[in-house]
Order: structure tokens, then C-alpha cells, then sequence
């Protein structure tokens, strides 16, 4: 049934219809609506889930990881500083091999404060063993987290489903929800491979020597591999049952564009209105959204791009010292292939700055003019600032 | 250790799991501090001058073991039925919910569970001591005071005989405090189970001076509990005049069943306890109260609650009027007042009052005099300080040689004149003589120091006798100790009573017992201070596991071997009844 719904109510509804029977989290804008639904789930009796009230981030991960061990589906959400605070707990996690699904709210770190979108928080986090899928829109968060608990219960790695603060987690939109048979259909009750038993009490994750730990970090590498083959697989299931696929990502007329855009979360949904603009006016332009950002799936980049002249990057994120995330790792998926398309780097939108039209035309246009990028990050849309104390 | 890989299909899973045992790794000799469980002194009993374990008997209470509860009660105080209902309740006011939201109904539980044992008609079990003494106490006057003596003293194994000079015992409490406050069959049970101990009590016989003489060799000791027999003069020309009366006589009159006629305005002169529950008799008798107090109505020495509840019934005060003389005129009373007015604070911390104005005169049918009371007969007062005299906190102590010892109490000898106090001074008298009969009088003040509760003065015959009571610390606990984390607010009971029409219609009683719902709904709200209630959250708390939970009365402790010494469980007992120290090597 269509409803209009928050992109945190999208989430909510989600997990409500994937029959988690935990959830722990801990309130922190702009995550805090998906909990509030979910707690107001439990409470209507809606949902069939013990909601654990904790003191941190830290903690929530941490009560989860004993939930999903003892054999529950669980889910948490949080963002930004949250996220920072649950770093130790995230490896733990995916070393367990325990598939949680969390909900992240991309939100600018602190200081100062700031609520609004930076992926630098997730990305950040991108090394944790966790899957990453990046959403466009509400629709796209409520199937991927539905998807997400079948993904990662197939490979036992945990999943981070990346929402941008407000433009998605805060607005509104018609979203299908679906019949809960028809997720029973696609998404059967979790069956842990592995469980804690009290009639045979054992010890998860204990020391492990120099003679095991490699092969214990290869196993999660190819689960990771694993997941990158699979996912094909869970879409066609879910394309049938529901008629949506997104694809790890979404190729827009790359196939005989001359510059072609690499964006992610809601920029691209402004990005596919300046393509098309863009065409009308005879420019060679597409689109390359990226969505499945770990296992990062290289091969099908490559592939889309081939032929492609120049690929502009816009990062809303930074790793200082070295620039946007993305960019690196688009430039590292291309850089064995022959002909290769040149890279150009953008960092535009941190914190919340809005991406409009006008920017991505000015991204477009310096894409343009130029053979090769003059640095390996543009900073777009910079305002000159006085640094008084 | 071991490592188990798990079945190749779908994907390979590599999962280290351990089935040894961690018991090996004695993690307690990491500890450097060291929780341990520690019962402390509620702020209630701390300040109860009877020392009654209430912790204790609202956690009873809450569990719905009533009887328990009552049997608790009355090892301190053998008067619950009583006190529920005529104590000032000092106790509220150092309850720490105060400070959350608004203090326990102490005294409302404790006249529910007397009420209830006495409805139900249960005997209570009450610790007495195994030894039986060969000594005999006398005891003059059936007030409070002695009755509580002879509660006391026969449980530490005496034989007591109380010697009351009126045809019913009781003292203030039967003649003094109006039914609609204390109804006498109340009384009366409670006194019956002071003579179910094998107390004997006299009545009809009043004691003269000579009986210090002729106990000799009869009575080990006599304890003097004779209260206030007599009305103090106001020393006003005119006061002896036809319709002018003593206060404490009229309201014996209405104890005994006699119902005088009033008619007209009345004046009761004075601001005590005494003067309200005139007033508000002369009420139910028809008059018209007039209480004309010196100072001002906020420096009346009674009880504040009855003050208001006289207002509501329809008696009315004049402050700052001071009776200078009383005359007939016609068939009426004139009283002649000085105005006063209020001129700083006097030596005694009360307002000092001064002469404001020209006097005027007021016309009464009838003048009751309540400015106070003093002793009957000289002999009846503790003498001041000598060799063989022993002030203690509540009670006097006089050794003669030979003769029997005597021991003040009451309101005579007590710092506070109230029924609690009069419970406290008989309970110090007869530890005391115990102390004295058992070990003669050295240092009697420091021995008696190990069973006061908490910091003092009120003392406590559970601990004197052993019982669990005594193993807990006498720190009190304040509010700031508590963790108030684990409290919601929750509104404290109401008094159910009778309207204000309704009461003046009679001496029927005014204050309503509670229900029993209410009543473990009340005991619900108590910290319970100091106490563990098995609450458990040191064992949900404790990372290590360390809290052990023993089937029975042994309660919980700690396994020290792997108790890190976190802490956790000190900071998360809710009521302060764990301890957290420094590790000792």
C-alpha cells in the first residue's frame, strides 16, 4: 500500500515487517525518529520486539551483539558521533560474524556541532568488515533494509543501510509499503548457523593466536566476496516479489556519455534532473550512482565506465590529508585498466550545504574545460571566510 | 581452547568459540576496593524517640506480612495502636522521600497495623529474654510512661506491679486525650497486651512518699511515671470565681462519660495541647469556643494539625491577649485582657511578647483555664543534680543505699513532654536499672551508648536484646546517599476523615483507618533507607557475576575470589545498604 512516509518511518516499517525481535538504541538527531517509531511499534503492541533502552551507542551495539549470538534478528540505528562511539563494537560485530542491520543517519562530526549530512561519520567506518549500501530515497531505504537482513544473514556479516540526515531521514514521500506475507515470503525467520546455548555454555570470540586470526580475516574477506555475488541473486527475488531492483549501483546513459557524474545518497536525485537538462542541451553527460559501497563492486564500475572520457566525483565527505572518499576509490577501481577515464575529484554539500543545480552544472563545466583535473579535490562552491579568533 | 569450523556450505564459517572454563582466572586479586553489604540506620528511626526499626516494618508492610510488621512496632513501642494516632510523627519530618516528593504516612501504617492485628485479634510473638529475675519493680501510675516501663522490663524478665491511684489505667491517655483523637477501646487493647506479659495493675491505689520506705526489700526498684496531676494557676484575681474551671478536670469529665451542657460564648486561656482539645470538646458540647492565647496562633505549643482541624471545626482564636482579671457581671464572666504585640525573640527562642494598648474585656458563660500543668506532689519530680543522680537522656536515676532504686520517667523526666517520649524514658529507665542490676552503676551512660539508633538518643531494645537489628551500622543515611534514579514520584496518602459537620456532632473519632491497599501502596514508597529489600540490582548489576543469591534467609553476598571491585553494585543499590572500601592487604 502507498503511504506517505518519513524516510525514518520508511526505515521503521522496514524493520517492523522484517519481525526484528530486538532493538536497542540510543536516541541522537537525526536518527531519533526511527527509534521513536519503533519504540511507539513495541509499545502498540505492533511489533513482537523487546526494545532495550541503553545508556550509549557503545552499549547498544554491544547488547545487540549478545541478542544476535543468543539467535534474534536485531536492528539499531544511529548517526554521526553515535556511530564514532560505537567504532571498537562495529569490528567486534562483523569478527563475529553476527548480521546485525543498523540504520545510519549520515551526520556531520562534531566539532562544531553539526546535524546535518556529511558521510564522512559511515565512511569513516567503511573498514569495519560492515556492508554498506547508500539510499536514495525512501522507497529505496525501506526495500534495502528488508533486502539487508537476507544479505547479511546469507554471508554473517553485519549491515549498515547509509541515509542522508533530513533530505532522506526528514522528508516525506509515497513509499509502497508492503504486505507483511509477501516479506515472509522473501525474508524466512533468521535460522542462526551458529547460536549460544545455555546447555552448553561456550565463549564467543576468545583469544586467538597468530595460528588462526589470518585465516579467521580471510574467511570474513570472502564472505565479503561472497555477499558482492549474492546480492544479484536476493534482487531477482525481491524484483519478483515486489517489482523494484536498484542494482549494486545504477547506470544512467554512461554507455555513450563523454563525462559521466559518480554520486551517491540524494545528490542523485538532483544530479539525474541536470542530466537530462544536460542532454537536452546536446552535452554527452550520464549518471553513475553508487550504492553497494562494501564489497565495493570495482568490476561493475569499470565496466560502466568503460569509454567514458572524464568521471567527475562529488564527494560529501573528506579524508583529510589525502580527499574525497569516493574519488579514491573510484581512481584505485580504474587505475590498472588501460583506457581509463581521467578522474576529477569534488567535495561539495559537507555539513549540509545544499547540492543544487547550479552546482552540479559548475561541476559539470569544470569537468569540462579542463584535460586533467588541477587538483586531486575541488572544493565547490567554497565562500571567503575570515578567520578572526 | 578450541576452534571449530563450521560446515562449508553455504559459505565457509570460521568462528572461535572456547568451552574451558574461565574459573581459573581469579579475578578478585585485581580488586582494590571492596563492596560488601553494609545495613545502615534510617533517618526515621534515627529520629523516633521510641527507635522503631519503620524501614524495617514499611519493607514488612510492602510484602503484606502485617503481622510481622505490628510485632516489629512493638518491640520498640508498645503502643502502635496509640501512636498511629496521637504522635507528633518526628519521624516524617527526617523521612528522606521528603526530599524526593513528600514524606512517608508512617504514623498512618502504624495505626493500620495495630488496628488490623487488633480486628483480626492476633497475638504477637515478642522477644522477651530467656532469663526470668528474681527482682521485682514497682511502677507508680498507669500513664505511658509506665505502662511502657512494665512492656519493657517484664520482657527483660522482671516482675512488675503498677500501682494507679484511678479506677482505670491509662493516665493521660484515658483521661487526658479526647475519643474522637484516641477512642478507648483502642486504649484498652493496647494496655491488655501489656497484661498479657503477667504485668499486675492496681488501680484504686494511689502511692504516697512513704512507699520509697516501705518497698524496701519488696521492690528492687520503682519506677515514678506519675506525669502532670495538677493545672498550673493563671495568678489572676478572679479565677476561683463560680464558671471558671480547670482545662484537664473537664476533659477527665467527658473520659469518664459525662456530657455538660454548654451553652454561649466559652474562653479557654492558653495555646497547648491541652487548650485545643478543650476548645474543640466545648465544641461538641454545644459552646462556643473562644481559645485566647498571649502570643500569636503560630507560636501555639499544640500540635499545628489540630489547631487547624479545632479552626475548621468552628473554634475560633484570639492571639496576643493576655487575661489580667476575671468578674461576674450578671450572669456572665467578664475577662479582662491585656493586648500584646510581638517585640523580637526572647532568651527561650520563642517571640517575646509585650504590653500593646489599653485593655479591654471580653464576655464569656463560661472560662476554662489550659496555660499548662505540673506535677501533682513534689515527690513525683526527679531531684536535681547529686551524687547518687543520674540524668540521662529521658529518664533520672537515683541510687539509694539500700533502698530500691528510683527511676524518673514520663513527662516529668522526658526532654519532650509527648507519648513517644513518655515510651522513650521508660525504655531508657529499664535498660538502664537492667544495666545497673547486672553490672552495677559504673559508666552506665557509655554502656548504654552501643543500642542507640543511629547517632542517638533514642535507643533500641532489639539491639539490647541481640536481634538481627543489632548487626547494622548507625550511620544514618541521608538523602544524598540514595539513588533517587530508581524512584518515581508518587503522591503520598491522604488522611480519609470525617467531615467537619460530621465531627462535632460527637466524639465519634475523626481520622479514618486505611485501607490495606493503601497501606502497602504507602510502604511501596519507601526508600527503605539503609535496608536491603532484595531488590537485586547489585546481582543484575555486577559484571563479573560475583552477587550470589542464597535460597533462603542468608540473603545474598559476594564471591570475592572474582569480584573485581568495580563498585557498580554500591552505586546502583538504590537505598545505600552496601558499603564500598578500601581493600585492606
Amino acid at each position: 500500500m502507498k503511504r506517505v512516509l518519513e524516510g525514518s518511518q520508511a526505515v521503521a516499517e522496514a524493520v517492523r515487517l522484517a519481525r526484528v525481535g530486538v532493538i536497542s538504541a540510543y536516541p541522537i538527531t537525526p536518527q531519533t525518529h526511527i527509534v521513536e517509531t519503533l519504540s511507539d511499534f513495541c509499545a502498540q503492541g505492533r511489533m513482537n520486539a523487546r526494545f532495550l533502552r541503553v545508556e550509549s551507542e557503545h552499549s547498544a551495539l554491544a547488547s545487540l551483539i549478545g541478542s544476535a549470538t543468543a539467535g534474534a534478528r536485531v536492528f539499531t540505528a544511529t548517526s554521526g558521533q553515535g556511530l564514532a562511539l560505537m567504532h571498537e563494537v562495529l569490528h567486534w560485530t562483523s569478527g563475529a560474524r553476527l548480521p546485525i542491520v543498523m540504520a545510519e543517519v549520515n551526520r556531520a562530526l562534531a566539532p562544531g556541532w553539526n546535524i546535518w549530512i556529511d558521510q564522512t561519520d559511515s565512511l569513516a567506518q567503511r573498514d569495519t568488515g560492515w556492508i554498506q549500501f547508500y539510499c536514495e530515497s525512501g522507497q529505496e531505504v525501506l526495500d534495502t533494509v528488508i533486502q539487508a537482513y537476507r544479505l547479511g544473514e546469507a554471508v554473517n556479516l553485519p549491515v549498515m543501510v547509509v541515509l542522508d540526515a533530513f533530505f532522506l531521514s526528514h522528508t516525506y514521500e509515497p513509499v509502497d509499503v508492503p504486505e507483511q506475507e509477501d516479506v515472509d515470503r522473501f525474508l524466512p525467520p533468521f535460522v542462526p548457523r551458529f547460536q549460544a546455548d545455555p546447555e552448553n555454555p561456550c565463549a564467543f570470540g576468545p583469544l586467538v593466536t597468530p595460528a588462526v586470526y589470518m585465516e579467521m580475516r580471510h574467511n570474513m574477506a570472502q564472505a565479503m566476496e561472497e555477499a558482492l555475488r549474492l546480492y544479484p541473486e536476493i534482487e531477482d527475488a525481491y524484483d519478483s516479489l515486489f517489482g523494484r531492483r536498484y542494482g549494486t549501483m545504477e547506470a544512467l546513459h554512461c554507455e555513450d556519455s563523454d563525462i559521466v557524474f559518480v554520486t551517491t545518497g540524494t545528490v542523485t536525485s538532483t544530479c539525474r534532473q541536470v542530466v537530462e537538462d544536460l542532454r537536452k542541451e546536446g552535452e554527452k553527460a550520464g549518471l553513475l550512482k553508487l550504492r553497494l559501497f562494501r564489497p565495493f563492486p570495482a568490476e561493475e564500475i569499470r565496466r560502466s565506465l568503460k569509454g567514458v572520457k572524464r568521471v567527475a566525483v562529488i564527494d560529501r565527505n573528506f579524508s583529510f590529508g589525502a580527499g574525497g572518499i569516493f574519488a579514491q576509490e573510484i581512481r584505485a577501481a580504474l587505475c590498472n585498466e588501460g583506457n581509463r577515464p581521467v578522474v576529477f575529484g569534488f567535495i561539495a554539500g559537507i555539513g549540509g550545504r545544499d547540492v543544487t543545480t547550479d552546482t552540479l552544472r559548475e561541476i559539470y563545466e569544470k569537468t569540462k574545460e579542463r584535460e586533467f583535473p588541477e587538483a586531486d579535490s575541488l572544493w565547490v562552491g567554497l565562500q571567503e571566510v575570515s578567520h578572526g579568533t | 581452547m578450541e576452534t571449530k569450523k563450521a560446515s562449508a556450505d553455504p559459505i565457509p564459517l570460521f568462528i572461535p568459540q572456547t568451552y574451558t572454563s574461565t574459573e581459573a582466572n581469579k579475578t578478585g586479586s585485581w580488586r582494590y576496593l571492596k563492596p560488601r553489604y553494609e545495613e545502615k540506620t534510617a533517618p526515621c528511626s534515627a529520629a523516633c524517640p521510641a527507635g522503631e526499626d519503620i524501614g524495617k516494618i514499611e519493607l514488612l508492610t510492602r510484602d503484606g506480612l502485617f503481622k510481622e510488621a505490628w510485632e516489629t512496632i512493638l518491640r520498640e513501642n508498645p503502643f502502635p495502636a496509640v501512636c498511629g494516632r496521637v504522635c507528633f510523627h518526628p519521624c516524617e519530618s527526617q523521612c528522606n522521600r521528603g526530599e524526593f516528593d513528600e514524606a512517608i504516612a508512617i504514623h498512618q501504617i502504624e495505626r493500620f497495623l495495630a488496628d488490623t492485628a487488633r480486628k483480626n485479634e492476633i497475638q504477637p510473638v515478642v522477644m522477651t529474654g530467656e532469663e526470668r529475675r528474681e527482682e521485682k519493680i514497682a511502677i507508680a501510675g498507669s500513664g505511658p510512661s509506665g505502662l511502657a516501663a512494665a512492656w519493657f522490663l517484664t520482657r527483660l524478665g522482671y516482675r512488675c506491679e503498677i500501682f494507679e491511684a484511678r479506677e482505670e489505667p491509662g493516665g493521660i491517655l484515658r483521661w487526658g486525650i479526647p475519643a474522637y483523637r484516641l477512642p478507648p477501646d483502642v486504649l484498652r487493647s493496647e494496655i491488655a497486651l501489656i497484661e498479657s506479659l503477667g504485668v499486675t495493675i492496681h488501680t484504686g491505689r494511689p502511692l504516697g512518699p512513704s512507699f520509697v520506705e516501705e518497698a524496701r526489700g519488696r521492690f528492687a526498684a520503682l519506677f515514678l511515671g506519675c506525669g502532670h496531676g495538677r493545672s498550673r494557676s493563671l495568678g489572676i484575681p478572679g479565677e476561683d470565681l463560680e464558671g471558671v474551671a480547670e482545662g484537664l478536670p473537664f476533659l477527665q469529665a467527658i473520659r469518664r462519660g459525662e456530657t455538660p451542657k454548654m451553652d454561649g460564648p466559652v474562653a479557654i486561656v492558653g495555646g497547648g495541647n491541652t487548650a485545643v482539645d478543650v476548645a474543640r470538646s466545648v465544641a461538641r458540647l454545644g459552646g462556643e469556643p473562644w481559645i485566647v492565647y498571649r502570643r500569636r496562633r503560630r507560636d501555639m505549643p499544640a500540635f499545628e494539625t489540630e489547631v487547624l482541624m479545632a479552626l475548621e471545626e468552628g473554634v475560633k482564636i484570639r492571639e496576643l491577649l493576655a487575661p489580667v482579671r476575671l468578674e461576674r457581671t450578671g450572669g456572665r464572666l467578664a475577662l479582662t485582657v491585656q493586648p500584646m504585640r510581638v517585640d523580637g525573640t526572647g532568651p527561650d527562642g520563642r517571640s517575646r511578647i509585650v504590653e500593646d494598648g489599653p485593655v479591654e474585656t471580653l464576655e464569656f458563660a463560661q472560662v476554662f483555664k489550659a496555660i499548662g500543668e505540673e506535677a501533682a506532689e513534689d515527690w513525683h519530680r526527679p531531684p536535681g543534680k547529686g551524687g547518687s543522680v543520674l540524668a540521662l537522656s529521658n529518664s533520672t536515676i537515683t541510687v539509694g543505699d539500700g533502698s530500691p532504686v528510683l527511676i524518673y520517667g514520663g513527662d516529668l523526666a522526658a526532654s519532650v513532654k509527648s507519648v513517644v517520649h513518655a515510651v522513650a524514658s521508660a525504655k531508657e529507665g529499664a535498660m538502664a536499672l537492667d544495666l545497673l542490676l547486672r553490672g552495677g552503676p559504673e559508666n552506665l551512660t557509655g554502656r548504654l551508648e552501643k543500642y542507640r539508633v543511629g547517632d542517638g538518643p533514642s535507643l533500641s531494645m532489639e539491639i539490647y536484646q541481640g536481634g538481627a537489628r543489632s548487626k547494622r551500622s548507625g550511620h544514618v543515611v541521608r538523602y544524598g546517599e540514595i539513588n533517587a534514579d530508581y524512584f518515581q514520584l508518587a503522591p503520598r496518602i491522604s488522611q480519609p476523615r470525617l467531615l467537619a459537620d460530621e465531627r462535632v456532632r460527637g466524639f465519634e473519632e475523626i481520622d479514618l483507618k486505611i485501607s490495606a491497599n493503601m497501606a502497602i501502596r504507602e510502604a511501596e514508597r519507601c526508600f527503605n533507607c539503609g535496608l536491603c529489600n532484595n531488590c537485586d540490582n547489585c546481582y543484575f548489576f555486577c559484571p563479573d557475576m560475583s552477587v550470589i543469591r542464597g535460597d533462603g534467609a542468608e540473603g545474598r553476598r559476594i564471591n570475592y575470589d572474582y569480584c573485581k571491585g568495580c563498585g557498580l553494585c554500591v552505586v546502583e543499590c538504590p537505598r545505600n545498604a552496601m558499603t564500598l572500601e578500601e581493600e585492606k592487604p
